[in-house]
């Protein structure tokens, strides 16, 4: 659908102008860099701009010459009559240069709501506004104010920040890196990140998608389709807005909500998406990418010719979860051949400080022969006798030919400067660090594991959603917000299984629910505007007859009354005292920007403090509950340590699965907690002891 | 002529709202109202001269004509106090009489609202039970209803009346909902056994206890940045934005009918605020916000207001503002008046003030 966005046969510019300096004048002229594109200026005070003939509105261009595409860079409050007027003429692809609209405040934003319904109108593909513009470098488009065309390359990029375009296009202009699309995604008023995902997903030009992102604007659409694309290209994303204050720079910045960074990391997740962590991360990796084979393992040589660097980049690679190649006997035989005695045969393979360009050649044929490497790590250090030049020029061509990865780190600063420009000759990166090089490797043979990932799709569960239905629109009737124990049924619709319980509003009620229940029993207190039970005294456990229920009554109403004397209190809960199980939390704070966010975690007194949980966004798929259930660093006290018994996880992982469909059914729950969920012994099930959740009013 | 004296045990118990609120019923069946409030403690500048708060409200909502100075003879003034104390005679019984005589002529009835706790003002022999007895009338006891405790200030109230007949009866006020079943199962039978008759319970109301978010801008004197179409609309609380945003947004979503006030440099916390549609955002220290957050706040038709005042500061005034009914507004005048109907004995209370509906 945006072919003509991209590739168009004529460009007309609203707003363009013939005084340097201005940006009228600047699209101009890197548009016209490109001889067989059909340039059409529009600005009515002049005939004609740098020799072409203009015309004084988009209207006034004959049929046979309209424009495939309009770049607008008039004043924001002409902008939505700009658009108007592109429609009339029938013009579907615009991009809106100016900024002034929603980042300026609330006179810009009715402006881009005008423009947003102008789009709807004619069906109009905006880019922008308040935006850098898009280069497309297989159709030689330049529609952008930049200062420099991009060279041609197979990564894609999209940015969120016009600057970050800028400084990603000089600093790749510098050294010699390409890119297949150069999109500035400004507002995002119209056309969004997921947009663009799916062009490149068919983008023959395109292998590697980079992003920087500061929201994203359809998160449960975005996790679909990074699914489906990540299968095809890697998405690498730095997503900025990480911390508090990082947060709060975005709302400023963009007027939205930031969104937590745990739900960021469950969905990029979830959708095979390679988070960096930097821009310096997203460009490392990017270019591995784009010149890389994938590793089929995660096994990988190093090749020295200094022993520090090579230990340096082992523990780097340990610390990354890489492997150090364990070689096949004939490799370290073959190495041997060639390499001076006091050299190093073993991973890392150290071939001296005073090797020359042939025995780096040879140590690099042999370790590339060998099956039990899957990716390869050059170090190059200056020595005196070091020919930096020769040895880049081989590894280089080493490169080009393999079907395995090689990263390259000459360390150093200007003398291994001609060894670096002999890479990047033939568009090799250089990573100024062995732990740079490691990262981008990781990430190398991270998407190897992502791209051939089974296709899951999220686990439906057949219930009956008819009596869960009833409860919530009853409370909503009721205004009831904030639901606790009373509520416990709910969960009965989703056949998670409830302990035994029994309300009582009096003290002799609660006699009478005991005796009949069958002690040991579990008090806890009913209120709606209590969430911290234990924090005001409002759970008795293991009351063993009716005198320990009079006595732990009337001492809880005391106690309760005292922490928190405006709390509306309804009665009292007694359940059936459960013991021999592990307790474990799972909840669900709904993500402004992804939606049903679950979390898991192992329960308990220091959970909050250790904050070892788990998150992904519902609804889930089976192997993606079990992930959460095993990432959690305590996952071996769930599943036994010391010869303990393990517990039941098969039912949490039907627990979450449960839950998963719960919050995916009803919408209006803004959150949602069963904490504790006892699990009993391996094949004994679970029980959910308590729930919290809260409704939209 | 029938009269009442509407008292209570504290401060911000109900009484102008009642008073209010039988003035327009009983105006409505055909009576003539009168209304008093002996003892201005609310004092307030109108045209130049000095009066009460509360009776110049009243006498607005019940379109009463009678010169302020007679509605509210007596100013509860530093000078007022300092001569009780010192013992100047200040004849303020005659004031009293003088003005009661004005109001009372050509009224079937009138009502009084004492002034603070049923005892206050018994340093200068005005106290709820001596106006009634020096008027000879009877008191009507408004209480407020927050715990259980309140029978104990009931029974406490009793005891200073001193004499049982000068009690036509009790109205309980604000009645937490969880609490109206005890109230009307126990405590009413138990105040009856007692000789207390009980008029009716009036469970706590949300409109009431909220205040609208026009008061809040010009309590606070605050400047409106976006939505001022918008100041119509109640708030029942008020938050502190002063966590991170991920708490801040768990925190809003509960009570999304608030005020949130926080710094003007909370971009987060405003956005979560926004987020959760609550009603108003309250931007304290004079700092204004991003373009880009009040662009979000008008599209979802939040208004943003911002004050000089730290938030500290704030969240005092705000305290003071919810929560005592301020019946200014049509809305909440409605809603006594409905509240009145559906849960007061009115005949019964006609009754007993000796008075008869006409309709």
């Amino acid at each position: 659908m945006l072919e003509k966005m991209f590739n168009p046969d004529s460009v007309a510019v609203i707003g363009a102008s013939r005084t340097k300096g201005k940006v009228g004048r600047a699209v101009l002229e890197n548009l016209m860099q490109n001889p067989k594109l059909k340039i059409i200026p529009i600005n009515p005070n002049v005939d004609e701009i740098l020799g072409l003939p203009c015309y004084p509105n988009i209207m006034d261009v004959p049929e046979e010459s309209k424009a495939d595409l309009a770049v607008i860079v008039v004043p924001a409050k002409m902008v939505p009559n700009a658009i108007n007027e592109c429609g009339r003429a029938g013009v579907g692809n615009v991009i809106v240069i100016s900024a002034g609209f929603k980042e300026a405040g609330i006179e810009g934003a009715r402006l881009e709501r005008e423009c947003i319904s102008v789009c709807e109108k004619y069906g109009i593909n905006l880019i922008g506004p308040n935006c850098l513009g898009i280069i497309d470098t297989a159709s030689g488009l330049n529609a952008s104010f930049a200062a420099n065309m991009a060279y041609e390359g197979n990564i894609a990029m999209m940015s969120q920040s016009g600057a970050i375009c800028t400084v990603t296009l000089d600093w790749a202009e510098r050294i010699g890196v390409g890119f297949s699309k150069f999109i500035s995604l400004g507002n995002k008023a119209v056309l969004a990140e997921n947009d663009f995902l799916q062009l490149f997903e068919n983008d023959p030009s395109t292998a590697v998608i980079v992003a920087y992102l500061e929201g994203v604007k359809n998160g449960s659409e975005f996790i679909k389709i990074a699914q489906r694309v990540s299968r095809i290209k890697p998405i690498i994303i730095v997503k900025s807005g990480r911390t508090s204050v990082g947060s709060r720079a975005v709302s400023s910045h963009t007027g939205t909500l930031a969104g937590s960074d745990a739900a960021y990391n469950a969905a990029f997740k979830q959708g095979g998406v390679i988070r960096a962590d930097s821009l310096e991360e997203m460009l490392d990796y990017s270019r591995a990418f784009s010149v890389c084979p994938l590793p089929m393992g995660r096994n990988i040589a190093i090749i020295t010719n200094a022993g520090g660097l090579g230990i340096l980049t082992a523990d780097a690679c340990y610390n990354a979860g890489l492997s150090i190649a364990s070689f096949e006997e004939t490799t370290v035989a073959r190495l041997r051949e060639k390499l001076p005695a006091a050299a190093n045969f073993y991973d890392p393979v150290d071939v001296l400080g005073d090797a020359g360009a042939d025995l780096y050649e040879h140590a690099l044929d042999v370790v590339l022969e060998d099956l039990n490497v899957n990716g390869v790590i050059v170090l190059v250090s200056p020595q005196a006798m070091t020919d930096v030049p020769g040895i880049a020029e081989k590894v280089a061509e080493k490169i080009k030919q393999s079907k395995k990865p090689i990263l390259c780190n000459f360390a150093g600063g200007s003398r291994i400067a001609a060894g670096e420009e002999v890479l990047n000759r033939y568009g090799i990166p250089n990573y100024s660090s062995s732990e740079r090089a490691v990262a981008s490797m990781n990430a190398l043979c991270n998407y190897h594991t992502i791209k051939n990932r089974e296709q899951e799709l999220p686990d439906m569960l057949s219930h009956n959603i008819g009596s869960a239905r009833l409860f919530i629109d009853n409370a909503s009737l009721e205004k009831r917000r904030t639901h606790g124990l009373e509520s416990m049924d709910i969960l009965k619709a989703y056949d998670i299984p409830v302990v035994d319980s029994r309300i009582a509003k009096t003290l002799p009620e609660a006699i009478n629910a005991a005796d009949d229940m069958g002690y040991p029993v579990v008090m806890k207190i009913l209120s709606p505007d209590i969430s911290h039970k234990t924090d005001v005294g409002g759970i008795r456990l293991n009351l063993k007859h009716a005198d320990d229920v009079e006595r732990s009554y009337n001492s809880m109403m005391s106690d309760v009354r005292h922490y928190m004397p405006d709390a509306v209190i309804t009665g009292v809960q007694l359940q059936k005292m459960i013991s021999g199980g592990k307790e474990v939390i799972i909840g669900m704070d709904r993500d402004p920007q992804f939606g049903p966010l679950l979390m898991f975690g192992l329960g308990g007194t220091y959970v909050e403090f250790l904050k070892d949980v788990s998150f992904a966004v519902a609804p889930i798929s089976t192997a993606e509950a079990k992930h959460m259930v095993s990432s959690i660093k305590t996952y071996p006290l769930i599943a036994g340590v010391r010869g303990e018994v393990a517990s039941d996880i098969d039912s949490i992982i039907q627990t979450l699965l449960k839950v998963s469909q719960l919050v995916t059914d009803f919408p209006e729950m803004l959150e949602f907690e069963i904490n504790p969920l006892m699990v009993m012994p391996e094949g004994q099930g679970c029980v959910a002891m308590d729930i919290r959740f809260t409704l939209k009013s | 002529m029938a009269s009442i004296l509407i008292s209570s045990s504290e401060e911000f118990s109900g009484k102008s709202s009642i008073c209010m609120g039988l003035g327009k019923i009983f105006q409505a069946s055909g009576l003539k109202v009168g209304y008093m409030k002996p003892v201005g403690n609310l004092l307030i500048d109108v045209h130049g001269s000095l009066t009460d708060e509360d009776s110049e409200g009243i006498r607005k909502l019940l379109g009463i004509d009678d010169p302020a100075k007679y509605i509210t003879p007596i100013h509860l003034t530093d000078s007022l106090i300092d001569d009780a104390l010192k013992g100047v005679e200040k004849d303020l019984d005659e004031r009293l009489t003088e003005a009661y005589s004005i109001i009372s002529k050509d009224k079937d009835i009138v009502f009084i609202e004492g002034t603070g706790g049923i005892g206050g003002g018994s340093m200068y022999g005005l106290s709820d039970p001596e106006i009634t007895s020096k008027l000879g009338t009877k008191i009507l006891l408004v209480t407020r209803f927050d715990s259980i405790s309140a029978v104990d200030r009931i029974l406490c109230d009793i005891r200073i009346i001193g004499n049982n007949d000068m009690l036509t009866g009790l109205i309980l006020n604000e009645v937490p909902i969880s609490m109206m079943d005890r109230v009307s199962e126990l405590v009413v039978p138990f105040l009856e056994k007692k000789g207390i008759k009980v008029f009716g319970i009036i469970p706590e109301d949300d409109t009431l206890r909220s205040v609208f978010i026009s008061e809040i801008v010009e309590d606070l004197r605050a400047e409106v940045l976006v939505s001022p179409d918008k100041l119509d609309q109640l708030v029942e609380h008020y938050l502190v934005g002063a966590m991170e945003v991920g708490s801040a947004i768990k925190y809003f979503r509960r009570q999304p009918n608030s005020a949130v006030i926080t710094g003007g440099d909370r971009a987060d916390i405003q956005m979560a605020a926004i987020d959760s549609r609550v009603k108003c955002l309250i931007l304290t220290g004079n700092m204004r916000p991003s373009g880009a957050v009040l662009a979000s706040a008008e599209e979802a038709e939040i208004p943003v207001i911002l004050v000089r005042g730290d938030t500290m500061n704030t969240i005092e005034r705000m305290e003071h503002l919810i929560g005592h009914a301020n019946i200014k507004q049509q809305v909440k005048l409605d809603r006594v008046i409905e509240l009145i109907k559906n849960h007061l004995d009115i005949p019964s209370i006609a009754e007993n003030i000796g008075v008869k509906l006409k309709s």
